[in-house]
């Protein structure tokens, strides 16, 4: 026999095998729905499985960072593979409305959403707030005799030299909204910001790439502090971790957290009742019961008291979505260039 | 056929990427890649690639042969030799960053080792240091898996007819076996600088804001700023050093041709190679290592067994019924693709080795290179090069586990081609020719002659894919789909979702399946007839 012929029919062989088992699984039923989420596993699983028992409809989703999902949409755009994307700061879907990856839909609560919680022609409806809040390690604190940091000033002290991780620009929408908010407190005077980045950055010891990246280190105090979301924030402090919570008193920003049609979805019926169970409070009334540290989005739903607590004397402002829409990518390229290095 | 599969699935991938690196607007254009040049980050980064590249190679190999050489040479009980491969196992097969996340419990300014036990205030666990010991940790088992079996197979009669001649064990060392280790010295540095070139989940927790990698930026650069173009263009500029480094490793391998396997070979004798002195160093220096390696994973296993490591200490459960439950599916896809990967990769390997040592025709070290290809790259632009290539029609593939598989196989199959060239180097020609002088056909030849003995890189490359299969992710994080989600990828999720315990109990149970795997390929291969030497060393290539 010859022998390269034998090599080519072993191969083929081995390739139709292949073939054969993976051939594509059992198409899916009626009743199921894909999703990427941006929010954590912990806090969209049981939220979505709380969707099927009430909708009988089953939910499949892959968890990714705001940035990573939103690639992987834009790069499905010729063939979606998702319906909906669920959860993450709306600066994320901002973009992706301007790479025309959504599709355009209302909501049965849309007409009760305060205009910031809202795409003005639909493309995105939000389905909770999150402030973001300076979080650090108390034992640190006591360590170095400091209170917990009370202004964008504090974090600059000598004792952080080194010592702080918060996200990075290019991959997080955490980070993006820290930045506007230092933005906004300056006065949208991006010379004073930009100073006040190049000399906060003398502290930093890593940009991590997703928001939440920073807590676990904080927590253990492998870090000093960080600015991080309010949900991941007040989990760390959950799971036993010794931090400390504290809000600037100049104010620090909220991000309202999205959920979109994907333009082509091919379970369009069963995601836009999604849709309508998550912008409603059929949904946002659970996130007390599974104690997840969102602000509620709807009017309608009261923020769970203890959170309220937390919320209570801190100076909070929305991110203009207009502006952070418009300077998005300037800002970041921007931080990129003279931040980063 | 096999042209056809590279084209498919290494070049008509690359090419896409490399249309977006340079092509503005349908015409050929330099600017994005000045343009990136231009930015200091990315100067930065592809110089410390480099360094960082060319480190790992050279203390990576280092390690390597000083494991191998402790193995083969030094007449260890068989339980210690288990023992070393038992500890060079285990960072082959768990997801780096694992190791990673080892190190930045332990040597943070509230580390174990630097806070805890020695009581140094304010060390900084981020920078080229632990970066490069991590990577290090993680990727010297492929130089010592690859050293192995060409140390192995150099034996001892060549080294035995120099110490009769009256060579001193230093001179026959220096002389003999250093010389013919060259090429699989080569071959295990081009190998370490490749996985340090494609790394970008090592850096990503290690590196620190002040070390930039280029794999990494280039990863950031896709999923952060969408930029598809700019990772294009950062992955080309990994490319050129990788393929410098690769054509000078083949220009300086080719010089010399070591024939060690012979058809006059006679029964393999005990060897003493190495003096008392030095066989003391030589274990003290392995089982420091080992031991580190030891300790890091023990820590990985205390976590994945208490609540919430660093704040609650209690025992618990928990973590591995998560996995189990929530985790399934990901469990079941990522066995699936790992057992469909691991022949094709082998087989694959071998063949195109073989071809490529042993044929004679046009192209041949084409195909070498362009084999190397997919390795050679970051992991993340051979991923995001799939997803733009195999997205839409006319081949629409993403979504699937074919993607998936053929990923792993294309781009870990090299271990195979490697040490199949490696090892078909040190053996005669004439053992073949001989073959077919007595009538044997040239498949007889193959099949009798050759496939025996390339059958330890048979095995070398099929446990690489495996193991890589279960443990790889910069390549397959942009390929999993809804349908088809791997186990690495969780673990990652679950670290940034300040989910510890799950990670870590994915990552026990990862390494539990590849050590149950490689350990039957192991003992099934002591049972195959054959050469027991070549049996033996087949079993460690298994690994």
């Amino acid at each position: 026999m010859n022998r390269s012929m034998t090599r080519r029919t072993a191969l083929l062989a081995a390739a139709v095998a292949v073939a054969a088992l993976v051939a594509t699984r059992p198409t899916q039923a009626q009743d199921t729905l894909n999703a990427y989420s941006i929010w954590p596993e912990n806090w969209a699983r049981p939220m979505l499985e709380e969707f099927t028992k009430a909708s009988g409809i089953k939910v499949n989703f892959l968890r990714f960072s705001s940035g990573e999902a939103l690639a992987r949409v834009i790069a499905e755009k010729g063939n979606p593979k998702i319906d909906v994307l669920f959860g993450g700061p709306v600066e994320t879907f901002a973009a992706g409305v301007k790479e025309g990856v959504f599709e355009a839909y209302k909501p049965p609560s849309f007409a009760a959403l305060p205009a910031r919680f809202r795409h003005v022609d639909g493309m995105w409806v939000a389905i909770a707030d999150d402030p973001l809040v300076f979080m650090t390690n108390r034992k640190f604190l006591a360590e170095n005799k400091l209170k917990a940091p009370a202004s964008w000033e504090d974090l600059l002290h000598p004792a952080y030299k080194n010592g702080l991780q918060m996200a990075d620009a290019r991959t997080s929408g955490t980070a993006v909204t820290r930045i506007f908010s230092i933005l906004e407190v300056n006065g949208r005077d991006e010379q004073k910001a930009f100073a006040y980045m190049k000399k906060l950055r003398g502290n930093i010891q890593l940009y991590t790439k997703s928001g939440g990246g920073g807590t676990l280190p904080v927590g253990l105090g492998q870090a000093a502090g960080g600015i991080f979301f309010i949900v991941d924030a007040l989990d760390t402090k959950a799971k036993g971790y010794d931090v400390q919570i504290s809000f600037p008193k100049e104010g620090i920003g909220t991000a309202a957290e999205g959920i979109a049609l994907i333009k082509g979805a091919k379970n369009s019926a069963p995601a836009k009742k999604l849709i309508d169970w998550a912008s409603s409070p059929a949904m946002q009334s659970l996130f007390a019961v599974h104690k997840i540290n969102f602000v509620p989005a709807h009017p309608e739903v009261k923020t769970e008291a203890s959170l309220a607590a937390v919320l209570k004397d801190a100076k909070i402002f929305a991110i203009d979505d207009a502006y952070a829409g418009a300077n998005r990518k300037r800002i970041v390229d921007r931080w990129v260039a003279e931040i980063l290095p | 056929m096999l042209w056809s599969l590279l084209a498919l699935f290494v070049v008509y991938p690359l090419s896409a990427m490399f249309g977006q690196a340079f092509l503005v607007d349908g015409r050929p254009s330099l600017g994005p890649l000045l343009s990136a040049l231009g930015q200091p980050n990315h100067r930065a980064a592809l110089a410390n690639s480099l360094v960082l590249g060319t480190l790992v190679g050279i203390v990576g190999t280092t390690i390597g042969f000083l494991f191998a050489f402790t193995a083969t040479r030094c007449n260890l009980p068989d339980r210690w030799v288990r023992l070393l491969d038992a500890a060079t196992l285990l960072p082959l097969i768990s997801p780096p960053f694992t190791t990673s996340i080892a190190f930045v419990f332990s040597f943070g300014p509230r580390g174990l080792i630097t806070y805890e036990l020695l009581g140094i205030k304010g060390t900084n666990v981020y920078g080229l240091a632990s970066t490069l010991a991590a990577e290090v940790l993680t990727y010297f088992p492929i130089a010592y898996l690859a050293l192995r079996p060409v140390l192995a197979a150099i034996g001892g009669n060549i080294e035995e007819m120099a110490f009769s001649l009256g060579s001193s064990r230093w001179r026959v060392f220096r002389t003999v076996t250093l010389p013919l280790a060259v090429p699989g010295l080569a071959n295990a540095f081009l190998l370490l600088f490749a996985a340090s070139l494609a790394d970008f989940a090592t850096p990503l927790i290690l590196a620190g804001s002040r070390f930039p990698v280029l794999p990494t930026e280039a990863y950031l650069q896709i999923t952060g700023l969408f930029d598809l173009k700019g990772g294009a263009v950062l992955s080309f500029l990994l490319l050129v050093p990788a393929a410098i480094v690769f054509l000078l490793q083949r220009h300086w391998v080719g010089r010399g041709h070591f024939v060690t396997v012979t058809g006059k070979a006679g029964p393999q004798s005990a060897l003493d190679g190495v003096s008392r002195g030095a066989r003391c160093l030589l274990v003290a220096l392995c089982a420091t290592v080992a031991l580190s390696i030891l300790y890091l994973y023990a820590l990985l296993l205390y976590a994945s067994v208490v609540v919430a490591f660093g704040a609650n200490h209690a025992l618990t459960l928990k973590h591995y019924v998560v996995i189990f439950t929530e985790g399934w599916k990901a469990i079941k896809d990522t066995l699936i693709i790992a057992f469909l990967g691991m022949p094709v990769g082998g087989l694959f390997g071998v063949l195109v080795g073989y071809l490529v040592a042993r044929g004679e025709f046009r192209g041949r070290q084409a195909m070498e290179l362009v084999s190397m290809a997919n390795y050679a790259l970051p992991g993340t632009i051979v991923g995001i090069a799939y997803l733009i290539a195999f997205n839409d029609p006319p081949i629409a593939l993403t979504g699937g586990a074919l993607i998936i598989v053929a990923c792993y196989v294309f781009r870990y199959s090299p271990t195979g081609v490697r040490t199949t060239v490696a090892l078909l180097k040190q053996i005669d020609r004439g053992i073949e020719e001989a073959s077919r002088s007595l009538g044997a056909g040239s498949f007889t030849t193959f099949r009798r002659v050759t496939l025996p003995l390339v059958l330890p890189a048979f095995f070398a490359g099929l446990g690489v894919v495996f193991i890589r299969s279960m443990t790889a992710i910069s390549a397959t994080i942009f390929l999993v789909s809804i349908d088809w989600i791997l186990i690495t990828v969780r673990i990652l999720e679950n670290m940034t979702e300040l989910s510890l315990g799950p990670a870590a109990a994915f990552s026990v149970f990862v390494i539990a399946v590849v050590m149950l795997v490689t350990t039957a390929i192991g003992a099934l291969l002591r049972r195959l007839p054959g050469p027991p030497g070549i049996a033996t060393v087949a079993g460690y290539g298994g690994g």
